[in-house]
């Protein structure tokens, strides 16, 4: 798909990410099963777990920060087409490629500063209110996925650029 | 550069990285980011960059995206969503366009647990889409009128958007939620009268079927029971107190879930199916939260908001031509930012200008939820459409914005009503409360 | 130089007329107009009470106001005047403010500027009227912290934590039976509407509000900007406190004048009852805690 089977080196990204998808697929079963026991404790047995919804919100980025390389590679995101006529082959090359630097630039600095907000949770031993379970794992999570991104980006132009790109 | 002038530009910068096939969430990322960054140092964009998208991606009440798309997708690699649209097909479908029609209650009934157009448009878009595709309608159709449909999500309580103006205002919830059930319903009725039309000018946008008997509609009816048990037993449960309608989503889908392996009707392929789809729409969705989180505090910086605002107190047109400048000034604020901000910077403003000609608080409420729910729509930023578009498989963008035009139309009527006979809006709170 | 202070509280709260506003004044005033401060409420810069630490940490915006129980990790001992019979309510931001060095250590990765002590939460009660603790048996009870958790438990109810625009529907439906916090809640929240019963008069905990600024941000002010900075905070710590106090009293009024809504007033002695259990709390977060907290709990308790 989009090239991804085309060449060994994009192959083996594709797993990663795929890979790191899956993990997000057991965190995307987990929230199921997190709040299913949060509402079994709370109404049926009475003794609701204190600071449950910290171990949801949690659990939720993690779902979204695991499975974003791997959606961005499969290009879900939502964009215009209507000028794609008028834009011409080249033209749409010169926009996919300029949307990916400029988009993978953004994330890039996301990326670096999701990492040192990481470093400097850890420092200062940032934690959730109820649980005081630990923050800096979800930024480290926050900085892999976002920098994950960044690479796709590149990926995906190297492959237009290759003309190896099935658009 | 004055700070307008930055803010102008942005919206330039949008729109040309939209026609560079950008996607509208790094769009509004972009711009968001270096707008921020020029009026701000980038020092403070970077920050805000992290900022909000570390609350996008832990925030509480998103958490109904992944949940609700997850049910969706169970339910349709397991057939349910299919037992359901069959039964409705049978029911409604000798009617022109009686899916779409089904589908708008079905997103009014929704509203009466979610408070949010999103999570609305999703979970009925989810279920509904690849089934009215299955029986020939035309995407345009299928799209607009789900896309319109879950701003119903808003004005049925309960509501986000009632929530937060009561909160602007100090109205009362209550009056406002109440306040908010015969407009949905009149806008739900004018929506179908909408889906009657487009299928009677255009016979093949909503084809009708064949005439089913009795006997067959009740067992299509049984076959559709699981699904339908799901949403009894959620509705349900977030009436009785059992739990809230956020847990609610994720009891959905894990009673989905739980149903679908007690049938057997999940292959381990399709089980895979459906998680990855579920991962890949949800990443994608929160994506367009974190571009939109970063977007509109670059607008609050521009004071672009603040400035239209201030210059509406300032009107001498009347009390009807204000009221009609503001709502004019919202559709227009409402194609580029998100409504439940624009409510925040505008309303401190507005709401003393209002009140002061007359006009009631609670009534104008209503009417600013119908305006902003608008917002939801319009291009080029409208959520409730790249929404539509995200569950929807292989449809242009352009074809769901031309889709939803026609709804736009039946809310401005529906506007123009509720203007004309402030009762639709006031009967119920006013006979509850006095 | 101008100065963004984020406010997620909406732009008609009544601390934005009362302490945010005369603060920007104050600051622009005393520096003749060098540095300006402009408030941006309703989470304009970016929604929500939880990341307004973050926000300012970061530098998304120079001013923040927040609540140090939103970032519980990082203030261990501010959070110590929220235990119960610790801060006295009239006179609580004042002592605070004298005792400031022994919560110095918590402020290194931002720069204090403002710090009250809140209005003392009550027990909002959707159906039940609570004069004893023996009411609370296993009801569920909204908390807004963890201190106010403890304490609850030790009251023999079931703390449950949601964030606090859920109140009104959980409320509402019966997912909760009741909800914890301070009475400015009655219009804020419109808790108003879905409670039937208010109880107060017992040694209750209060959670502690500060505007806090960007570490960078102050240092890059000359010094006699930062006298005005320090000063202008401070006075906006007595404001922010007196305009605190006057609504939650006006919270509890407007429900008492409610009909069909009943304030419950503990008497001393069904007081008691309740402050013993919380006062075991306390004794066992101030050992938990260490450090300056006994101290702390000396200075304020006096
Ligand atoms: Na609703
Ligand atoms: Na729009």
């Amino acid at each position: 798909m989009f090239g991804y089977q085309t060449t060994a080196w994009a192959k083996l990204f594709a797993r990663t990410n795929f890979l790191l998808a899956v993990i997000g697929g057991v965190c995307l079963i987990g929230l199921v099963v997190i709040i299913a026991v949060g509402v079994i404790m709370r109404y049926a047995l009475g003794t609701p777990i204190l600071g449950i919804n910290e171990i949801v919100q949690l659990t939720a980025l993690a779902v979204v920060m695991t499975s974003l390389p791997y959606a961005t590679q499969h290009r879900v995101h939502v964009s215009v087409d209507v000028f794609d006529t008028f834009l011409g082959r080249l033209g749409r090359k010169i926009g996919d490629i300029f949307s990916r630097l400029i988009s993978g630039y953004v994330l890039f600095l996301l990326a670096r500063r999701a990492w040192l907000k990481c470093l400097d949770a850890l420092e200062w031993g940032d934690a959730t209110n109820m649980l005081n379970l630990p923050i800096w794992p979800l930024y480290a999570i926050l900085s892999v996925g976002s920098a994950l991104c960044v690479a796709v980006f590149a990926a995906d132009i190297v492959l237009i650029l290759t003309n190896k790109d099935s658009e | 550069m004055t700070d307008t002038t930055v803010g102008l530009l942005g919206i330039a910068a949008l729109f040309a990285l939209m026609i560079l096939r950008t996607p509208v969430a790094f769009a509004m990322l972009i711009v968001g980011f270096f707008g921020y960054g020029i009026l701000e140092g980038m020092r403070s964009a970077t920050a805000l960059l992290l900022t909000e998208s570390y609350s996008a991606v832990s925030n509480y009440s998103l958490i109904v995206v992944p949940m609700f798309i997850l049910l969706g997708n169970i339910s349709s690699v397991a057939g349910y969503s299919r037992g359901l649209y069959d039964a409705a097909f049978a029911w409604v479908g000798r009617f022109k366009g009686g899916l779409a029609s089904a589908s708008v209650i079905g997103c009014a009934a929704f509203s009466a647990v979610s408070g949010s157009s999103v999570a609305t448009a999703v979970t009925l878009g989810k279920v509904a889409l690849p089934e009215m595709k299955r029986v020939g309608y035309a995407d345009s159709l299928a799209t607009g009128s789900i896309a319109a449909g879950g701003t119903l999500g808003f004005l049925i309580p309960p509501s986000t958007g009632f929530v937060l103006y009561a909160i602007l205002t100090e109205e009362s919830i209550g009056r406002l939620f109440m306040a908010g059930i015969l407009p949905g319903l009149l806008l739900m009725v004018l929506f179908m009268a909408v889906v009657w039309i487009i299928a009677t000018l255009d016979e093949t946008a909503g084809p009708c079927g064949e005439k089913v008997p009795f006997g067959e509609r009740f067992k299509l009816l049984i076959a559709a029971a699981p699904l339908l048990f799901v949403i009894v037993a959620s509705i349900g449960g977030i009436y009785l107190g059992v739990f809230s309608p956020v847990e609610a989503s994720g009891i959905g889908a894990g009673l989905v879930l739980v149903l679908a392996v007690l049938q057997r009707k999940l292959t381990w392929a399709s089980f895979k199916e459906a998680v990855m789809g579920t991962l890949q729409t949800s990443s994608m969705l929160y994506m367009i939260v974190i571009g939109a989180n970063i977007l509109n505090p670059f607008f609050s910086v521009t004071h672009i908001p603040q400035t239209l605002g201030d210059g509406l107190g300032n009107l001498n047109v009347g009390p009807y031509g204000t009221l009609a400048v503001i709502l004019l000034a919202y559709v227009a604020l409402g194609m580029f930012m998100d409504g439940l901000s624009m409510l925040v910077i505008t309303i401190p403003i507005v709401f003393p200008v209002i009140t002061g000609m007359g006009f009631d608080p609670i009534w104008f409420g209503v009417v600013a939820v119908i305006v902003i729910e608008m917002g939801m729509i319009t291009p080029p930023v409208g959520l409730n459409v790249f929404v539509v578009r995200g569950v929807a498989d292989g449809v242009p963008l352009t074809t769901v914005f031309k889709g939803v035009l026609p709804f736009l139309g039946a809310m401005l009527v529906a506007l123009l009503l509720i203007i004309a006979f402030p009762q639709i809006a006031l009967f119920i709170p006013n006979s509850m409360f006095g | 130089e101008d100065l963004k202070f984020a406010n997620y509280m909406p732009p008609m709260h009544p601390y934005v007329e009362g302490a945010f506003q005369p603060f920007a004044d104050m600051v622009s005033e005393a520096t003749g107009g060098d540095v300006t401060v402009t408030i941006y409420s309703g989470g304009e810069l970016g929604p929500g009470p939880v990341e307004q630490y973050s926000r300012v940490v970061d530098g998304v915006a120079e001013l923040a106001i927040s609540l140090a129980g939103y970032t519980a990790s990082q203030f261990p001992m501010t959070l110590v005047a929220e235990l119960p019979g610790v801060t006295n309510e009239a006179t609580g931001t004042v002592d605070l403010w004298e005792n400031i060095d022994l919560l110095a250590d918590e402020y290194r990765r931002v720069k204090l500027v403002s710090l009250w002590s809140n209005a003392g939460n009550a027990l909002y009660m959707r159906d039940v009227a609570v004069d004893s603790p023996d009411d609370l048996a296993g009801l569920k009870i909204r908390v807004p912290s963890r201190n106010a958790g403890l304490v609850i438990e030790a009251w023999g109810a079931t703390p449950v934590s949601m964030p606090v625009t859920e109140i009104y529907n959980a409320m509402q439906t019966g997912v909760i039976d009741g909800a914890y916090i301070d009475t400015t809640a009655t219009r804020a929240f419109r808790l108003g509407e879905v409670a039937n019963y208010l109880t107060t008069g017992m040694d209750t905990t209060h959670s502690p509000f500060f505007i806090l600024m960007n570490r960078d941000a102050y240092a890059n002010l000359s010094s006699e900007e930062q006298a005005a900075i320090d000063a202008a905070g401070k006075a906006a710590s007595i404001l922010a406190n007196q305009t605190q106090l006057a609504v939650a009293a006006g919270g509890i009024e407007s429900f008492a004048a409610t009909e069909g809504k009943q304030v419950i007033e503990l008497t001393e002695e069904q007081a008691e009852a309740f402050n013993v259990l919380s006062a075991e709390v306390t004794a066992a977060v101030i050992a938990e805690t260490g450090g300056n907290a006994q101290a702390i709990v000396d200075a304020l308790a006096k």
